[in-house]
């Protein structure tokens, strides 16, 4: 019998779990992985061994691999750490999948510092602006347990080239359930404010909220949206979402070069919005520091009262 | 469609009627070796005529390969129609080596798999044909061009053939220069792993690459013992003998639990004297005086 599952799914979890659903249901979903392993991948290749691959610390030929089988119908899952399933192989990506217009869900496991002992090696820091700069790939943070499972599922149902960015750690719900708005718009509202909208993904999410939390001791609350897809952005929904206020803060667990705040930015130029806006991020720069993942953030500004510090002071000049 | 040997031009084929089934084109397009041999000819005849027309191409890699790709082609292993480039059963042939994939082109013409006058295009901006082939091209499986992505490419073709319990072969011509990538390797270690004996990987063994000769840069020798010690069934001929090309399929195909390597030991520029087994004519276009000296090697009467 199953145990019963985590109160609190990682979201890797969450999704390898939506995807083993559809799998029970389509032989052509595939799932592969290049030695990481999850609670919920047991089930899987437990119950799905003919659709499941262990390609051995190979990420390169796993994307190769992947390739082929998507030129065969298949509907592919690539799954390993953030770092390794984007950069290792990021000549894979274009060459095999990209250019060839295939579908291929490359799941990396890890935003930012998420596997914070392990160092710079293990840190996902340059997958957003390695990963946007491939045509047609479609690049998202998920921000919450519950869009975990939208993504898991929109990528079963709607096959397309997109990198999925999972954070290690348990990510509390911030949309409500059964909101594909996310999913269609990219960009949404998850807390109401005014004058400043804070644009945040992965955990930073939650932490934006916190922010906002914070803030409104003292002033009005700023608004929180999830940046959910950060490539494409639709200019539309950047144009109507931004309409309501003065000024804008993107916050993400990501280099500041190439990432979701240089997306925004942007997309702001080619759609002509003009506001002001404040890019938090990590700074461009390598870290070595034992810790863990809190501290870490705090020694590059990306902890609460920091950035509620910059906020206040961006919003107020 | 059936592709068929014509008798009045007997090195060209002709379509006899239509039919579904693979294995019938297969066998209507077996020749006989003697043939395949001026097929072979013929096949660099028309890659050395492409770089003189176009200046572009590269004609010594292509040739070193030529007599692998007119025994698959034509010898009846590959069982694909030109009226159905995509058929689900087809076998499937990826040149890893994408500057060699030039090499396809004369023969997809001859097959019908693009309008005659096609090759006049090669590199044109009407043209199919590209510097490099990619899957746009009829009858190209996969871009290559970039190195060592074919065996990996070809190895998630298997994988669904497997589940999908159909037979088809994936042949894939590796230069021995993508020996030097890590990936050719990965996809080496999975498909032994695998098992895939419908893998059947030809390693165009010239001993060059741009700079030098692969023994004098970083040697790779010895590497049929490279991929022995991968798991593979090995298999070593001379790549310009389409008898033991020939054979060494056969093996391949009766080999059941392994994919299979056949290390072709191969001259790069075959056919063309100052070209041969020299490393820095990889891409470098003759002059009128060489061009002479070629098409006379090469039997080249049309020009």
């Amino acid at each position: 019998m199953e145990k019963p599952m985590n109160e609190k799914p990682l979201p890797r979890d969450a999704f390898i779990d939506e995807v083993y659903e559809y799998a029970t249901r389509d032989r052509n979903i595939i799932f592969i992985t290049a030695d990481l392993g999850a609670k919920a991948l047991d089930r899987f290749r437990r119950d799905l061994p003919g659709q499941f691959f262990h390609l051995g610390i190979c990420e390169q030929n796993m994307i190769d691999v992947a390739a082929g089988l998507a030129q065969n119908g298949r509907i592919v899952f690539v799954y390993a750490m953030g770092p390794f399933v984007t950069l290792r192989c990021l000549e894979q990506i274009k060459v095999a999948l990209a250019s060839m217009h295939l579908p291929c869900c490359i799941i990396g496991n890890g935003v930012g510092y998420s596997y914070d002992d392990a160092g710079p090696t293990h840190y996902a820091t340059e997958d957003v602006a390695c990963m946007r700069s491939i045509a047609g790939c479609e690049v998202l943070t998920v921000g919450d347990t519950w869009s975990a499972r939208l993504t898991a599922r929109r990528s079963c149902t709607d096959p397309g080239l997109r990198y999925v960015r999972l954070d290690r750690a348990f990510l509390p719900d911030a949309h409500g359930e059964g909101d594909d708005r996310l999913w269609n718009d990219g960009i949404t509202v998850v807390a109401p404010g005014e004058k400043t909208l804070l644009l945040a993904n992965g955990s930073m999410l939650q932490r934006a909220l916190e922010v906002r939390s914070l803030l409104a001791e003292s002033a009005p609350a700023p608004a929180v949206a999830d940046l959910f897809r950060t490539t494409p952005i639709r200019g539309d929904v950047l144009r109507s979402l931004t309409a309501p206020f003065d000024r804008l803060v993107t916050i993400e667990e990501h280099f500041l070069s190439g990432g979701s705040g240089g997306a925004i930015a942007e997309a702001m130029a080619d759609h002509g919005i003009s506001k002001p806006l404040m890019r938090i991020a990590i700074p461009d720069q390598y870290r070595f520091d034992n810790g863990g993942r809190r501290y870490l953030l705090e020694l590059v500004g990306l902890d609460v009262r920091t950035m509620a510090d910059r906020v206040r002071e961006f919003a107020t000049n | 469609m059936i592709l068929a040997f014509g008798h009045e031009d007997p090195l060209s084929f002709k379509f006899l009627g239509s039919s579904s089934i693979l294995d019938e084109a297969t066998s209507e397009m077996r020749v006989e070796r003697s043939l395949l041999t001026e097929k072979a000819a013929w096949l660099r005849r028309e890659c050395f005529e492409m770089v003189v027309r176009s200046r572009k191409g590269h004609f010594p890699s292509s040739s070193s390969c030529a007599d692998i790709l007119v025994t698959l082609m034509y010898g009846g292993w590959m069982r694909c129609t030109a009226a159905n480039p995509r058929a689900p059963d087809r076998d499937r042939l990826f040149i890893s080596k994408g500057h060699a994939g030039m090499a396809l082109y004369p023969i997809l013409e001859d097959m019908g798999f693009v309008a005659k006058g096609e090759l006049l295009k090669f590199t044109k901006a009407n043209g199919v044909f590209k510097f490099y082939p990619d899957q746009s091209i009829p009858g190209i499986e996969a871009i290559t061009g970039s190195l060592a992505h074919g065996i990996g490419i070809a190895t998630g073709h298997c994988l669904a053939g497997r589940q999908d319990g159909r037979d088809f072969r994936c042949y894939v011509i590796v230069s021995d220069g993508e020996c030097y990538e890590g990936s050719t390797w990965e996809a080496a270690l999975f498909a032994s792993h695998q098992r895939l004996n419908r893998l059947v990987v030809f390693v165009d063994r010239n001993g060059c690459c741009i700079l030098d000769h692969t023994e004098k840069c970083v040697a790779l020798d010895p590497l049929a013992e490279k991929w022995r010690a991968f798991g593979w069934n090995v298999i070593e001929i001379d790549a310009h003998d389409v008898g033991q090309i020939d054979e060494a399929l056969q093996a391949a195909e009766a080999c059941t639990d392994k994919p299979t390597a056949i290390v072709a030991l191969s001259i790069k520029g075959k056919g063309v004297s100052f070209m041969e087994n020299r490393p820095e004519w990889h891409n470098k276009m003759p002059n009128e005086e060489q061009i002479a000296i070629a098409r006379r090697e090469l039997d080249v009467t049309t020009a």
